[in-house]
């Protein structure tokens, strides 16, 4: 086996610098090396999917819009991909809309339209579902199987990680709740943390910049918020609206009221915000890195060499460390939702004995 | 800017995908794997206690058979003096009996030989008699001459007899 892998590696590093070649030619062929457009196009998203180690060549994937008629169409994505225009439909090259396929009307106005189409994060995101399905619905099989069981290799890696929050985060947190609202949170933390993984590979079936993309931790940050509002305790409502603070405070003016309201939606932004920010930094970071080669590349070869060798070592310092980012944003995500929820989740007698123990540690 | 504008197509297929994902792996993943994991912890628990609990009674168990040789040696030591005190006990009470019973015997044997002796005695007085008279008739027969020298003759001979007795 161990040959065979060796032979494996060979062959790998035997088809990268068969590589090279071909990708200075092409950098050569593109005369100005626009390094903005080249991190957005990676950063952002795309009705294609870049075939490895060729920029132009793309994996057709469905594109599905509704015009204004109201009419449906769906074709490949490489039928629009060259500036070409398909059934009256384009992906703009400048304005408004740039980057995203539109429409023009009867008046000639350009317009978009409806647009549900399987893009690049789309398709990642089918893809890290049936990834997530793979690894733990067999996963569950095994424990069905194996009653009492200790699960080995791939499973016990997994239940270290189900483990750390199963039972020292949900279950602290939480308690009597933890059965009911650990299903969420767990799929939520592998969610996060298996597209950020993924978002670190570059390479075809990996690689798209989910966690780095406002809609998707908009939706789960909606989420979280939906679960803490919607199983909220009396009490939980009791203290957004009419709080235990000094008359003044809340009677004419609804001052400490309206902080709290503020505060409960404040959480999911702040949950959005932190999630995509730290992961589309790591990535901005990466590309700027790597960019940077073809940027001094013109200014000859010495320079080109210096810039190369400290660019790749800090780039893979970055890549480390956005594995270790990946994890700890993923968690932090989890650890959050989870106590949002369990501060959504007040008993009436609990508050009471807090606000007790808290009047008895100020008298003290 | 579309940086941080969501794409409403995007965002559609995310709430669609998650839902059922979160359906899917909360049916069929998580409860499962919860289960299984708490009730791993709950057997450990109870074995961990279990060995413990099978430690002490063993060291309890070791302390326990000390105790119960040694009771049983005093014990032993107890019966021994006992069966020594029961044996000396028996042998009294069978020399006393033995004795109560060849006093008694003796008793009857002295009883026995004074009704003997007094029936012999009866017995001679009487043969003793009869031979008086067998004398007295034979003397009467040859001669009864003196009163005076036959009754001597009686008393002598009858003080003669008592006198061999």
């Amino acid at each position: 086996m161990k040959k065979y892998m060796f032979h494996r590696i060979a062959l790998l590093f035997a088809l990268f610098f068969a590589c090279v070649p071909v990708m200075q030619a092409e950098e050569s062929e593109e005369a100005s090396f626009d390094a903005k457009e080249i991190i957005f196009e990676h950063v952002l998203d795309n009705y294609g999917w870049e075939v490895p180690f060729s920029h132009s060549n793309r994996i057709s994937l469905p594109i599905i819009v509704r015009d204004k008629n109201g009419d449906w169409s769906v074709f490949g994505s490489h039928r629009v991909m060259h500036g070409e225009n398909y059934k009256g439909f384009y992906i703009a090259p400048d304005g408004d809309f740039k980057g995203k396929v539109v429409a023009r009307d009867e008046a000639g106005n350009e317009y978009r339209p409806l647009d549900l189409s399987i893009t690049k994060n789309v398709a990642a995101l089918f893809i890290t579902a049936i990834l997530l399905c793979v690894c733990f619905i067999p996963m569950a099989r095994w424990y069905r199987k194996h009653p009492n069981g200790a699960p080995r290799k791939w499973f016990g890696f997994m239940e270290l990680i189900f483990d750390m929050l199963y039972n020292d985060l949900i279950k602290p947190v939480l308690g009597a709740d933890a059965r009911r609202y650990s299903p969420y949170l767990l799929t939520v933390f592998f969610f996060i943390f298996f597209i950020n993984i993924l978002g670190l590979m570059v390479i075809f079936p990996a690689g798209a910049n989910l966690s780095g993309n406002i809609s998707i931790t908009m939706v789960l940050a909606l989420f979280t918020f939906l679960i803490v509002n919607l199983t909220g305790t009396k009490h939980y409502w009791k203290d957004l609206f009419w709080p235990e603070v000094p008359m003044w405070m809340k009677c004419p003016v609804p001052l400490m009221p309206v902080i709290e309201i503020f505060g409960a939606l404040t959480k999911p932004v702040a949950l959005m915000i932190r999630l995509f920010a730290n992961m589309l930094g790591g990535h901005l970071i990466v590309l700027v890195l790597i960019s940077l080669i073809f940027i001094f590349g013109s200014m000859g070869a010495a320079v080109l060499t210096g810039t190369t060798v400290i660019s790749v070592f800090f780039s893979l310092f970055m890549m480390l460390l956005d594995v270790l980012i990946s994890f700890i944003q993923a968690y932090v995500f989890t650890i959050l939702s989870t106590i949002f929820i369990s501060l959504a989740r007040v008993r009436g007698e609990e508050s009471h004995e807090q606000t007790q123990i808290k009047e008895k540690n100020e008298i003290v | 800017m579309e940086l941080f504008t969501p794409d409403f197509g995007l965002v559609f297929w995310m709430f669609l995908v998650f839902v059922i994902l979160f359906v899917i792996l909360a049916k069929y993943a998580w409860p499962a794997i919860m289960k299984s994991v708490d009730e791993r912890a709950d057997l450990i628990d109870k074995g961990v206690t279990y060995a413990q609990e099978a430690k002490s009674q063993l060291e309890h168990a070791t302390d326990n058979a000390r105790v119960l040789i040694n009771e049983a040696q005093q014990k032993q030591l107890e019966i021994l003096r006992e069966a020594a005190q029961m044996k000396t006990q028996i042998i009294e009470e069978a020399r006393k009996a033995a004795t109560v019973e060849a006093k008694k015997i003796i008793d009857a044997a002295n009883v026995s030989i004074e009704l003997a002796r007094k029936e012999s005695e009866r017995q001679f007085r009487q043969q003793v008699s009869d031979f008086a008279l067998q004398i007295a008739e034979k003397l009467v027969r040859k001669e009864l001459s003196g009163d005076k020298q036959q009754s001597e003759l009686v008393d002598k001979l009858l003080s003669d007899i008592e006198n061999k007795n």
